[in-house]
């Protein structure tokens, strides 16, 4: 977002100051330092015209295409196709339209790569040539050390032990490249047939700008993957899009000229439209690696699938070893969605000194106190009249806003740093929602309990967040432990997971035990989903929310905290019932103890002759009577205690069905899927419904 | 006896004159120049003739007093136990079981009432000297998750102390538990149970016949009978006799000893015992290795009563040792209830006290700094009442909180071997040096 808004705003060009020099500058360094084609077609007078604020931005990212994620092949797969999706969704979101998204992701061979580029696949013919050639030595090694191998197998085998899977041996050097296409299908807006090309082939030149909460961490979206499929494979982007109502499908190939930062279009036209289809797909065929980032693409999946039930996934792997072929269908859940996000002004003790004269350059109003009361949230007019006033005798209301000198500029600024304003309302703000947040965790974790709280809205610096957490305990595929779910934005993050204000906050300052929560043994779930106009994230990637923002922190643990104390009623509710289980069974064991206890030390009574013996009272000696005639025996001990245990048991779960209730937990709506298309039915008539069966 | 005593002078004599020598420091030197501060042995048998003769005048009226406190008023509002014979305990068993019989048999399960021996329960009674178990009872009910257990296991400790008294044998804390291991799980929960079981009957353990496995030893001028058969304690070897962990057992005490000298560790009573230390002065030295277990304490308890001798105490200069005097003296928290027949009160304290340490000019090196844990065991004591009591003994324990030193018996040893039993305790008794 911010990377963003510097380009932005330091290629706002109408403004002057001293700050416009730095960015280009950077980017010109990158830029000699980087491919050596670039430095000569740029001229030195480039750099001052508006020619330069096009062109660097695709460059810089893809010399610095880890910055967006792109750090290598695996990683690139991922946030290629979580761009993909995230778009989906934004667009799916800005029509209320629920979102229904296919994601596929297919492995092409090198050959079949080779004939999609008109590459004539070619034989090695000078073996030695290659970087993972074995030579004569080194495969004597690895035979001998292959054959070892089998041997120890062998015997761990003969002695019945677990027998270890032979490591791969994997030949030295980088190894094969492998290809994917990535193609994500949505049921979104679309795109203007015209504004396609710009849309897709040009950096920074997006929709979302502007202060509101937004998914995309840099506006990048699509044409990261675009630049990074120019770089890996070449091939261009196959874009087709249609909107509501419109009777065409838009179908483009295109790629983008990094070095103008234009799009460079193949083919644009108009195709038939005949199921009234809306929305838009993309397809991209870049370099990956489906073995390592695997898990982290099916995770992001399933987390994006718990923070938004609302919407609902296929997800396809597609290669040519069909074992290895994946389909996941995520289904909804819910059709609440969460409102889009509004647009809101900045919050006057958030700006700085650049931000308040981009403000002044793209401001309709003015004079001051308009642009004071108008461009900012939370001034009135009597508070904009009050603040003038401050600023000193050259500030006047009517004084017209963009003559404003810098050393002005940075009078407004000092007095917005140090007055007071009321805190930004979290109205701008779409978060989760408790509800989906809720059924989300339930659609996915199928938890034995489930916990969540929403927070009201808190500001941090003047950006309003909120913070909504859920934990659940138990559920499948949950390891035990704690599993740290995060969102920021609603969309999930999944690496730098150690830094992060969430998991630390998790493991170092939630006394779980205190909840009656195990914090090795339990399988806990911790979701926490944090949305805010600006997302404080750390490091390069923006994979995670620092640990020093006190703001964020305590609000992190109190909405964790709130979560424990509701599950906490539940658990001690779950152990009093295992316990009542218990009780039975631990009493009943101890019955033939104590049976044989009583019995033997009776017999011994009842033996000694009664002149020998003390008299007892008349009941006592009727007992010792029936000891002697074996009327009473061991058995009938037993049988009673039994009979006790039993009764009390019977009115000791009276008693707790008294204490906790009939109802033991809140029912929940539950959500049929409608049905897509017509069918033919039978009618079942009931008293209170209908059944329709489907034959 | 006779022989005996010169050898033990000659033997002593070789090695204390040897080791002077050799050992030039100042402090070797002054400590061995006690040594001639020591009258003759004579003198100082008269100075302990005179002690033991006020002591069996004064413990004639201490225990009077003791006599008109026990059975009084408190005993309704403490539990104290006695000796019983095992006709009574049988029939109290018996009334026990019966009624648990019968209300198992009626349908409601059963329960015992049972004295709560927490140590909230204990207090010290300044004016009987000791800690006594306050009476208050808490049920013990099978049908509760809590206490089945505890309910089983007690039915099953009564079935079996039933069986012994009825056999008319002894057995040891041991056997019982191995009668029932599966059940019983761990010796410490038999025990426990045994002590609930001891204060329901109101009995002493001894009185169910279940004794604790042998741990303490006499050696000196006593001879008893232990189950009729005559023991002379002047005979017994450089080991001692064990004493009997079955009270009932001795008979017929005998005695020409001056005093009792109670000794707290193994290796100081073995110094005793081979240097023939009772020979040279008439006494009756007794260690139980450490903490005292219940029959050592019941037999120091009998030897003072029958024999009317002044108790002399040798523990380690730490808090420790001033702990192991206290359950001599006063009781443990956990036989409370059976308090009156387990302490022996005053007891003076000969040595090592903090004191010494300087007095003799004990070297450095044999010294040993507090831990956090003996200062904080120390000021605890400074709290008891039975420290409060004798003046002597706070200032002696306030020394030690200062100095933050403390030191075993045989730091005494750093100026010979024999030191102890020929120089340090002979001059503490001509110096009547206790409190």
């Amino acid at each position: 977002m911010d990377t963003a808004g510097d380009a932005a705003t330091g290629g706002g060009g109408a403004v002057p100051g001293e700050t416009k020099k730095k960015p280009p500058t950077a980017a010109a360094k990158g830029k000699s330092t980087g491919k050596g084609k670039a430095s000569p077609k740029a001229s030195p007078a480039d750099k001052e015209s508006s020619l330069l604020k096009q062109k660097s931005p695709a460059e810089f990212f893809a010399e610095n295409k880890n910055i967006a994620g792109f750090d290598n092949p695996g990683k690139s797969l991922y946030t290629t196709m979580r761009e993909l999706v995230e778009n989906a969704l934004d667009s799916a979101e800005s029509i209320s339209e629920l979102p229904d998204i296919e994601i596929t992701i297919e492995e092409i061979t090198k050959s079949k790569f080779n004939t999609m580029i008109g590459l004539v696949d070619r034989e090695r013919v000078d073996e030695a040539l290659y970087d993972d050639f074995e030579s004569a030595k080194a495969r004597e090694k690895r035979l001998a050390k292959e054959a070892r191998f089998q041997e120890t197998q062998a015997k761990n085998a003969s002695l019945g032990k677990k027998v270890k899977d032979a490591p791969a041996f994997r030949g030295k050097g980088r190894g094969e490249a492998a290809f994917f296409k990535v193609t994500c299908k949505d049921n979104g807006r679309g795109m203007p047939h015209d504004d396609i090309p710009n849309m897709l082939g040009r950096v920074l030149s997006g929709t979302k700008y502007g202060l509101r909460q937004t998914r995309g961490k840099f506006g990048l979206g699509a044409k990261m993957a675009l630049i990074w499929s120019k770089m890996s494979t070449g091939l261009p982007i196959e874009i087709k899009s249609s909107m509501k109502g419109q009777n065409y499908i838009s179908f483009c190939r295109l790629d983008i000229d990094i070095h103008k930062n234009v799009p460079h279009v193949h083919l644009h036209e108009k195709r038939e439209n005949k199921n009234q289809w809306h929305g838009a797909e993309i397809q991209v065929i870049i370099e990956g690696n489906w073995a390592t980032h695997r898990s982290k693409i099916l995770h992001y999946m399933r987390q994006m699938a718990v923070i938004t039930p609302y919407a609902q996934f296929l997800f396809r792997f597609l290669s040519d070893a069909a074992d290895k072929n994946l389909t996941i269908r995520f289904a909804r859940r819910t059709d609440i969605m969460p409102p889009v996000p509004l647009q809101t002004k900045h919050h006057p003790s958030a700006v700085d000194i650049l931000l308040i004269k981009r403000l002044i350059a793209e401001t309709t109003k003015q004079n001051l106190l308009q642009f004071l009361q108008h461009e900012f949230v939370n001034i009135s007019k009597l508070h904009a009249e009050r603040l003038i006033g401050e600023m000193g005798p050259d500030f006047s209301p009517k004084m017209t806003v963009k003559s404003l000198t810098s050393q002005q500029l940075v009078r407004i600024h000092q007095l917005f740093r140090q007055a007071k304003f009321d805190d930004p309302s979290g109205n701008c703000l779409s978060p989760a929602g408790e509800y989906n947040l809720r059924l989300g965790i339930i659609k996915e974790l199928h938890p034995d309990m489930v916990a969540t709280h929403a927070s009201s809205p808190q500001v941090f610096e003047g950006h309003p967040f909120i913070v909504e957490a859920g934990i659940s305990m138990g559920g499948k595929d949950v390891k035990q432990g704690l599993n740290i779910f995060r969102f920021a934005n609603r969309i999930p993050l999944l690496f730098e997971q150690g830094a992060d204000v969430i998991t630390r906050t998790a493991l170092k300052r939630i006394n779980w035990s205190s909840y009656k929560i195990n914090q090795q043994q339990d399988k806990i779930g911790v979701f926490v989903s944090i949305v805010s106009t600006k997302i404080p994230f750390k490091g390069t990637g923006k994979e995670y929310i620092g640990d020093d923002i006190t703001e964020i922190s305590s609000a992190v643990k109190s909405a964790l905290k709130q979560c424990c104390l509701q599950l906490k009623s539940k658990i001690v509710k779950k152990l009093q019932a295992r316990e009542r289980q218990d009780r039975k069974r631990n009493l009943n064991r101890y019955i033939p103890d104590v049976a044989r206890a009583i019995m033997e030390t009776l017999v011994e009574i009842a033996d000694d002759s009664p002149p020998k013996r003390p008299r007892y009272d008349k009941e006592d000696e009727e007992l010792l009577e029936k000891v002697n005639s074996q009327e009473v025996t061991d058995k009938t001990f037993r049988d009673c205690l039994m009979q006790h245990v039993e009764q009390v048991d019977y009115e000791m779960a009276l008693d707790y069905a008294m204490q906790s209730g009939v109802s033991e937990e809140p029912r929940e709506a539950i959500y049929l899927n409608s049905l897509e298309g017509s069918y033919k039915f039978v009618d079942l008539q009931g008293p209170v419904f209908i059944f329709r069966f489907i034959p | 006896m006779s022989e005996k005593k010169r050898r033990a002078g000659s033997d002593a004599a070789g090695p204390a004159s040897s080791s002077k020598r050799p050992r030039a420091s100042s402090a070797a030197s002054y400590a061995e120049s006690l040594r001639s501060k020591l009258r003759p042995d004579a003198s100082i048998l008269a100075s302990l003739r005179s002690l033991a003769s006020a002591s069996s005048s004064k413990s004639r009226t201490a225990a009077k007093s003791l006599a008109e406190q026990d059975p009084s008023d408190p005993a309704s509002s403490y539990i104290v136990v006695a000796d019983q014979d095992s006709t009574s305990v049988t029939s109290r068993i018996n009334r026990l079981v019966l009624a648990a019989a019968r209300s198992i048999l009626s349908g409601r399960g059963f329960s015992f009432a049972v004295p709560s021996r927490a140590a909230s329960n204990q207090v010290y009674l300044p004016n009987l000297d000791r800690i006594v178990l306050l009476r208050r009872e808490s049920a013990r009910p099978f049908s509760s998750v809590a206490t089945a257990r505890k309910a089983t296991v007690t039915a099953r400790v009564l079935s079996l102390v039933h069986a012994v008294l009825r056999r008319g044998i002894h057995v040891t804390k041991r056997d019982l538990f191995y009668t029932d291991v599966k059940l019983f799980g761990d010796q410490s929960q038999s025990d426990a149970v045994l002590d609930d079981v001891s204060c329901m009957l109101g009995c002493t353990r001894s009185s169910l016949h279940v004794v604790a496995s042998e741990k303490g030893v006499v050696v000196g001028r006593l001879v008893f009978a232990d189950d009729g058969d005559r023991i002379d304690c002047t005979r017994m070897g450089v080991g001692g006799k064990a004493i009997p962990p079955n009270i009932d057992r001795v008979s017929g005490i005998e005695s020409d000893a001056l005093f009792i000298l109670l000794v707290e560790k193994d290796a100081a009573f073995m110094r005793l015992a081979e240097d023939r230390f009772y020979n040279r002065f008439p006494c009756i030295i007794l260690t139980a290795k450490g903490q005292p277990d219940v029959a050592t304490r019941l037999f120091l308890r009998r030897l003072k009563v029958e024999l009317k001798l002044p108790v002399l105490a040798l523990v380690d200069s730490d808090p420790y040792g001033l702990k192991i005097l206290s359950v001599y003296m006063c009781g443990s928290k956990n036989m409370s209830y059976d308090s009156a027949n387990l302490t022996t009160p005053d007891i003076k304290w000969l040595g090592v006290r903090p004191s010494d340490l300087d007095k003799y000019r004990v070297p450095e090196q044999c010294r040993l700094p507090m831990t956090d844990h003996d200062i904080k065991v120390g000021k605890e004591l400074l709290e008891e009442d039975f420290v409060k009591q004798n003046e002597g003994w706070v200032k002696e324990l306030e020394t030690m909180l200062r100095t933050r030193q403390k030191a075993e018996i045989q730091a005494l040893s750093s100026f010979g071997f024999q030191y102890l039993t020929e120089v340090y305790l002979p001059l503490k008794l001509q110096q009547e040096d206790w409190i």
